[in-house]
């Protein structure tokens, strides 16, 4: 039978596709993951763990740069993770039947996909331009400005699928309104709480646009809030583009560092959310 | 409804006295607690008002920062503005000496390198959705859907420098010769594969961007297929449907609207990243007809020069830039969010 | 109009409600409803799926404020003073009149920390007192025995049964004076619920008690009073063995006879 046979072929054609597709996109992360390891791990030694950015030519390390994003990120999920936390918690609590919350939603997840450069800019002409110099609070503030839709979207997520029996129940027993939140709801969701607060943090450890024209970078080891201060994706991209071989391996290796970063925290984060739906 | 008995009265009379009694008697104690209560609740109230204001706020932030960024991208584009009104849409020229800037070119390399990026995510993000859904062992599919998370999780600079240091050499040196040869007597597309393999381009631009957004793609559409309700796709293959045709007669046209949408999320990432570009653009100010000479985009610009930039108009320009990205990426998701909206309310019904 | 709603009028009414009207946005889920409950008895709400005795019994402790398309016309007063005036502590009221639900609902804390938490909130104890406290509200739900040396695992690890006492002696350790029992039994298995059962008869001595159920056997075995609703009206409401063995309406007859429901 001519037409089965047809759609046999197409089916095959379409499964052996399917197939293809998956081997594509996973024959991709093999080669940038192994190209990444073998780079970075070339220039891997504990030079680079304690010493600073060299100039060209020089040895060195990336030790300031690795302060630097670590001082920058904790600052920046510092502020940003409570004001998305408590944005997260007023639309999912006490505004959840509002017009206003389905607006914020709207707007949040814009912010969430917005083009992070574009964030850069509005610190610069905010902060930088204000202040008159580069520094790490305005750097802080950008990663802040990123972490928040995260931890919001997460935390409203987690919190609406607390049973509203529960919270009922602690209603019926005169707990009020902020005491069932805190106690009761954010009790149920801590592990998607704390999900969400991993994911924003792996999420700005990754960043350069921001950062750019906010704190720009720094050849020295510095721990002044107010003044540049480097970064490791801000130091891999000045070093990767240079011509200088020294300084291209360091952005290798930095590279590694940053993404090995990246995954522990993803890998931990989507652990913690799985634990939970096992319970 | 009302009832009366009358038994033995003295016996009920004693009762109905013990019983006042004891009412009294726990009515005044209840009473002392009840104060004691009331001073307790008192006290957590003033907090409650509080903790209820401050969420509140937090959400407006939300709003302002929306408003915030709109409101100062805006302010800071006005010198370019007043420069180059309208014309610095449809400018080629980026002359930083005598600070004459345009956006063609930037819009163009925007533009054209997300097309490519979705060309190749889009069919292969959908495939691999399929492939997750319907064709793999069960045994595989928690740690290639891992697999593919994780390329997700890659951040962005890490695509720019292995673009940089391994595709672009490696697509100088084999691909890009071919191409040129191959197309080199045919009419467009001698055109399209034109001019000396640079490696780096809007070619190598897109497909790194490509390679970047597949794994968004692949996630959001097989979270969208597995909206899709199990008796449905029995029932297509109870009378006899293969696995294709279940999925392009019955879960495709189910999920079309979250595919668009997760397709359109998908879009609005790659215009708007910058990192993955930057390195393998070619920072050219150019139009040109080929798809491997360099080029630039909105975001490779403002990276490259906001740094060095001097003047009030070249800063200005790039800001504009700044805003037109904006704008772009927010049609893009806000339509993509207006779609998934309605998505999210079906699978919720 | 000075209606007492009640069975006997020479017993104390705790909780009397008067032409009460209930919205769920624009419809009207309960219709000018006139009920007493008398101190210290149990009073059994019955009628089929969709009557309104869930509804009649959330309002009695303002639970329905949660939800903003929901809302109550006419009076009920507790002791006297009317619940439903907007100026009224609402979380005041909810530690006199506590709730136990249908799903077990245990806190995601300790068995400890579920019957702690709410004496915590009102008062201030020392750890003996509280421990004090603690051991009554469990001994008061007949769970004492079996978790007395578990105290410090979390609630959810009991057993369906385990858990709807827990929730019961949480509700008791606030010291409430009414308790109100939505269908506590329907998840549970028959075992349990003959525990429940006999734990409302013992609190019935010390609180006034209204339970909704499902079951009419439950009612005959554990009120004293019953009151019978349909579409939202009061049909029918007196002494528990009047109402099930010589009812006074047409339709109360037909429900307990099982002609429909």
């Amino acid at each position: 039978m001519s037409l089965y046979s047809s759609r046999r072929n197409a089916n095959t054609l379409a499964t052996a596709l399917c197939w293809a597709a998956a081997a594509f996109g996973l024959s991709w992360l093999v080669m940038i993951l192994g190209a990444l390891i073998y780079e970075g791990a070339k220039g891997l030694s504990l030079d680079v763990l304690t010493q600073m950015t060299p100039p060209p030519g020089g040895a060195g390390g990336l030790l300031n740069a690795m302060a630097g994003s670590l001082i920058m990120s904790v600052i920046g999920v510092a502020v940003g993770a409570p004001l998305g936390m408590l944005a997260g918690t007023y639309m999912a609590e006490y505004g959840r039947y509002s017009k206003l919350t389905v607006v914020i939603r709207f707007i949040n997840d814009i912010l969430l996909s917005a083009p992070s450069i574009v964030i850069g800019l509005f610190v610069y002409t905010v902060l930088v331009a204000r202040m008159g110099h580069f520094s790490a609070i305005s750097g802080s503030a950008a990663l802040a400005i990123l972490v928040i839709p995260v931890v919001l979207r997460t935390t409203e997520d987690m919190l609406l699928l607390v049973p509203g029996s529960l919270r009922e129940a602690a209603t019926a027993l005169g707990l009020p309104r902020s005491y069932v939140i805190q106690h009761v709801a954010y009790r149920a969701a801590k592990s998607g709480l704390v999900t969400g607060v991993l994911l924003a943090v792996a999420r700005v450890s990754g960043e350069t646009a921001p950062l750019l024209f906010t704190s720009l970078n720094n050849q020295f080891w510095s721990l002044d809030l107010n003044a540049p201060m480097a970064s490791l994706p801000v130091v891999i991209f000045q070093f990767a583009l240079s011509p200088y071989k020294d300084w291209q391996q360091l952005a290798w290796t930095g590279a590694l560092l940053v993404t090995v970063t990246v995954l522990v925290l993803s890998i931990a984060a989507r652990t913690l959310s799985r634990q939970r739906t096992f319970k | 409804m009302t009832e009366q008995t009358f038994e033995n009265p003295n016996a009920d009379d004693l009762a109905k006295e013990a019983e006042m009694s004891d009412l009294a008697l726990s009515s005044v104690q209840s009473k002392a607690v009840e104060s004691d209560r009331r001073k307790a609740l008192g006290k957590l109230s003033l907090f409650d008002a509080l903790f209820h204001k401050l969420t509140f706020s937090a959400a407006i932030l939300v709003l302002l920062l929306l408003g915030g960024v709109i409101i100062s991208l805006i302010q800071g584009s006005l010198p370019a503005v007043r420069a180059f009104g309208f014309g610095f849409l449809s400018s080629q020229s980026w002359n930083p000496v005598t600070d004459n800037f345009g956006a063609m070119a930037a819009i163009y390399g925007t533009v054209t390198t997300s097309l490519i990026a979705m060309l190749v995510s889009v069919p292969v993000g959908l495939g691999i959705a399929v492939f997750l859904t319907e064709l793999c062992p069960p045994v595989l599919r928690r740690p290639i859907g891992m697999a593919i998370e994780l390329l997700a999780g890659i951040p962005s600079i890490i695509y720019g420098i292995w673009g940089l240091f391994v595709l672009a050499p490696f697509l100088q040196q084999h691909v890009q010769p071919a191409l040129i040869s191959t197309f080199a007597d045919t009419p467009v597309l001698s055109t399209l594969f034109a001019g000396p393999p640079y490696g780096i381009g809007v070619m190598t631009a897109g497909l790194i961007l490509g390679v970047m957004v597949l794994p968004f793609i692949a996630s959001i559409s097989r979270d969208v297929f597995d909206t899709v309700p199990p008796v449905l796709k029995e029932a297509a293959a109870g009378i006899g449907c293969t696995t294709w045709e279940v999925t392009r007669h019955v879960v495709l046209p189910y999920t079309r609207v979250g595919v668009i949408g997760g397709v359109m999320l998908g879009l609005g990432r790659a215009l708007g990243e910058t990192m993955a570009v930057t390195f393998v653009i070619g920072n050219a100010h150019k139009i040109s007809g080929s798809l491997i000479a360099p080029g630039t985009t909105i975001s490779a610009t403002i990276a490259n020069e906001f740094t060095e930039a001097v003047g009030d108009v070249y800063t200005s320009s790039l800001i504009e830039l700044g805003l037109i990205l904006f704008v772009i990426t927010f049609v893009v998701l806000a339509c993509a969010r207006l779609l998934l909206m309605r998505i999210e309310r079906k699978a919720g019904a | 109009m000075t209606v007492m709603p009640v069975v006997k009028p020479e017993l104390s009414t705790k909780v009397a409600v008067r032409n009460l009207d209930f919205f769920y946005g624009d419809s009207r889920a309960l219709k000018d409803i006139t009920i007493g409950l008398h101190t210290n008895k149990v009073t059994a709400f019955i009628g089929p799926s969709g009557c309104g005795k869930s509804t009649l019994l959330r309002v009695l402790n303002r639970m329905y404020d949660l939800y903003p398309k929901q809302r109550a016309q006419g009076e009920v007063l507790l002791d006297g003073e009317n619940i439903l005036n907007p100026a009224v502590d609402v979380n005041l009221l909810r530690s006199r009149v506590g709730m136990v639900f249908q799903k077990p609902t245990p806190f995601p804390m300790s068995i400890y920390d579920n019957i702690a938490f709410g004496i915590r909130l009102y008062e201030k104890l020392s750890k003996a007192a509280l421990d004090a406290r603690v051991e009554e509200a469990l001994r008061g739900a007949a769970l004492w025995e079996e978790v007395k040396d578990k105290l410090q695992m979390s609630g959810l690890g009991l057993s369906g049964g385990q858990q709807q006492r827990l929730c019961i002696a949480r509700s008791v350790a606030v010291q409430p004076e009414v308790i109100l029992f939505d269908e506590p039994c329907s998840a549970l298995d028959p075992i349990s619920t003959a525990k429940v059962e006999e734990l409302i008869d013992e609190l019935s001595e010390r609180y006034t008690i209204a339970i909704v159920t499902h079951n009419m056997q439950q009612a005959v075995r554990v009120s004293d009073f019953t009151a019978f609703m349909y579409l939202g009206e009061l049909v029918e409401f007196g002494e528990t063995d009047n109402v099930f063995t010589a009812p006074r309406e047409k339709k109360t007859q037909d429900y307990i006879t099982g002609r429909f429901g």
